[in-house]
């Protein structure tokens, strides 16, 4: 077990700079998940982490002990790959005992240490098949069997539950937030699903375009999004974005539509213009509230997602074009509904749940 | 046109269209088969005679009574066993070198050495031999062909390596392997159908080579293809006996082949990673 340091990491290749400047501190034990949309580098950094990949600038430190040219070896970290990486000619249980075979480890503490992690994995009975023989999530088992033998100070992830189906998807994640509780060893887990993240991380690291957006919890960043990034990144669906102008004692969208705000915002100067975030679980009927018209409504059992085209004063009435499309609302109710489409509902925000962005910064006011 | 009649019609077709590229390796082998097991009588006949109604097995018995063929077959299969061992012992690294370094230029100089006509340097290497007192064993032949069986094996190994999934090595890297560790344990492992394979051409290129036997060869040196040439030599034609040696000759690269071919189709990085 060990601490992770990531002091200001630069990646290029050539003149193009892949991560740009990023700052980590991650716990002894702690559950770090960096997630981003394709490209944002979070995959980069974690092969950095791992020695796979060369780091251009700053340091990365294991323990207090920067690793920036410790071959991947001696890092002492166990990776899982997305697809497995699976040594194709070995069995399950030589799979699970390669590294320890490495370092000439005696044959009773292997079969152990073997036997320990197929306990923990359930993969008592496979140890003897080849990778070829397996299932996809049994495959994955055997990654994090291959990992946790080896005992290691930090357990590096790389979107491990991506090729495999969603119901398999959430299986896993619980069995590995459950390994992460029981053996308590730092991890850091990349993904680009939020969903992922949220429920597994005691730290989520959100990237984009090569730079952290925001580091935190999973509900303080679902709470206090610090830009209209993350707060559109994380929960899902995600946070209605309604441009619109500060003024008054509340907020006047570009529909003509007027939303509430709370005291603590409405000083802000009058007439500026700025982003009025909510999210689809934080819009309650109200007969003062915004009219809308329902386009779409998706009943998932537990909840109804309904996508609302508000009507606004100054808003397209006729022929909805693209433009319309994207002042849709999406609006998430818990209790059932008979709304059919066509029909028009009065919706109004809750301005305690509500953040205000500036549309030229990104930034919550 | 019923459904039944259909895929009866398209089986055929297929069928026709097989042998249609099948027969002229095909006949060419019976032929060969049918020559061999005529006395020379039948050999000349018109029309031509394929099953004789007497079979001249003498052709094969002689072939190994007054030539020596024992002795060639030897050479043959000394000269062949170390051309194609030294290939696969140099090739194969080198082949993960070039694969993993993306050192496609080198591959391609090493191509160059195999296009380059044999006799353009056959007669300077005959004398470095001989200046060497090689002349008379089997090191000349072994050596020059390496320039045969190199270029295959590490051809065929750079496609192959450059096919098996990078996190394979980088996995073992991670587990703490050391950069021979990862080529030894994970990365030849995984290539052996493509060693197989790469054994299985170079042995045959080696075995059928004529052009560097007939110049470097002496009388005791000869392999099998220089062999079976000289037989042509000799006072007349015996259709017989040639293509009875001619059909010995190919027997072993026949029966390798077929030995091996489940090895070749085995696709041994099944499970690898996904789908793989």
């Amino acid at each position: 077990m060990a601490s992770v340091s990531i002091r200001n990491v630069r990646k290029s290749y050539g003149t193009v700079e892949i991560i740009k400047g990023v700052s980590i501190d991650i716990q002894d034990g702690e559950f770090v998940i960096l997630v981003g949309p394709s490209g944002c580098g979070k995959s980069t950094l974690l092969r950095m982490i791992a020695g796979l990949e060369e780091i251009s600038g700053g340091t990365v430190a294991i323990d207090d002990r920067v690793v920036n040219d410790v071959p991947p070896k001696d890092r002492d970290i166990a990776m899982v790959f997305q697809n497995y990486a699976l040594y194709p000619h070995m069995t399950i249980a030589e799979n699970m005992s390669f590294a320890l075979r490495l370092k000439n480890t005696a044959k009773s503490e292997i079969a152990a240490k073997v036997e320990r992690a197929a306990g923990i994995l359930g993969l008592g009975p496979l140890l003897g098949r080849f990778p070829r023989q397996l299932s996809g999530g049994q495959r994955q088992r055997v990654a994090m069997g291959r990992a946790i033998v080896r005992d290691p100070k930090v357990f590096l992830f790389d979107e491990p539950l991506s090729n495999l189906d969603a119901k398999l998807r959430v299986q896993m994640r619980t069995e590995i937030k459950e390994m992460h509780q029981r053996l308590k060893t730092t991890t850091v887990y990349v993904t680009h699903d939020q969903i992922e993240a949220m429920t597994m991380a005691d730290k989520i690291v959100v990237m984009h375009d090569g730079i952290i957006e925001q580091i935190g919890a999973p509900l303080d960043l679902y709470d206090n999004p610090a830009n209209m990034f993350v707060a559109g990144f994380i929960g899902s669906p995600a946070m209605n974005f309604i441009p619109g102008s500060i003024g008054g004692d509340g907020f006047t969208t570009d529909g003509g539509d007027r939303l509430p705000l709370t005291g603590r915002v409405s000083a802000a100067s009058d007439g500026r213009p700025a982003v009025y975030g909510v999210r689809p679980e934080h819009f309650r009927l109200a007969d003062e509230g915004m009219a809308a018209e329902v386009v779409v409504v998706e009943p998932t059992g537990s909840e109804t997602q309904m996508v609302l085209r508000p009507l606004g004063s100054k808003a397209g009435q006729v022929g909805a074009g693209r433009e319309d499309r994207k002042r849709e609302l999406t609006w998430v109710l818990r209790e059932r509904t008979g709304a059919k489409p066509g029909e028009v509902v009065r919706i109004a925000p809750d301005p305690a749940l509500a953040h205000l962005f500036n549309p030229d910064t990104g930034l919550r006011l | 046109m019923s459904r039944p009649l259909r895929k009866l019609l398209d089986k055929a077709g297929m069928a026709v269209c097989v042998l249609l590229l099948v027969s002229p390796a095909l006949l060419f082998f019976i032929w060969m088969l049918s020559l061999s097991l005529k006395f020379e009588i039948d050999n000349g006949a018109y029309p031509p005679i394929l099953i004789p109604d007497r079979f001249a097995w003498k052709n094969y018995t002689t072939i190994f009574e007054g030539n020596s063929f024992l002795l060639y077959f030897w050479n043959s299969l000394i000269v062949t066993g170390a051309a194609t061992l030294f290939a696969l012992v140099v090739g194969v690294p080198a082949g993960y070198g070039i694969a993993r370094m993306r050192a496609h230029k080198s591959a391609v100089v090493i191509m160059i050495a195999r296009m380059t006509p044999g006799l353009s340097f056959l007669i300077p290497l005959f004398l470095l031999f001989q200046w060497l007192g090689l002349l008379g064993t089997l090191w000349p032949q072994i050596i020059i062909h390496l320039v045969v069986t190199v270029p295959i094996v590490i051809w065929i190994m750079i496609g192959y390596f450059e096919t098996t999934p990078m996190e394979l090595e980088e996995a073992a890297m991670v587990d703490g392997a050391t950069r021979w560790q990862i080529f030894a344990k994970v990365a030849l492992p995984i290539a052996k159908p493509g060693i197989v394979v790469a054994f299985i051409l170079s042995v045959i290129f080696s075995w059928n080579n004529f052009v560097f036997g007939i110049v470097l060869a002496s009388r005791e040196t000869r392999t099998l293809p220089v062999a079976v040439y000289n037989m042509l030599s000799f006072e007349q034609v015996s259709w017989g006996p040639l293509a009875a040696a001619a059909l010995v000759v190919t027997l072993p690269v026949l029966i390798l082949t077929v030995a091996a071919q489940r090895q070749i189709v085995a696709g041994l990085t099944a499970g690898a990673v996904k789908g793989g």
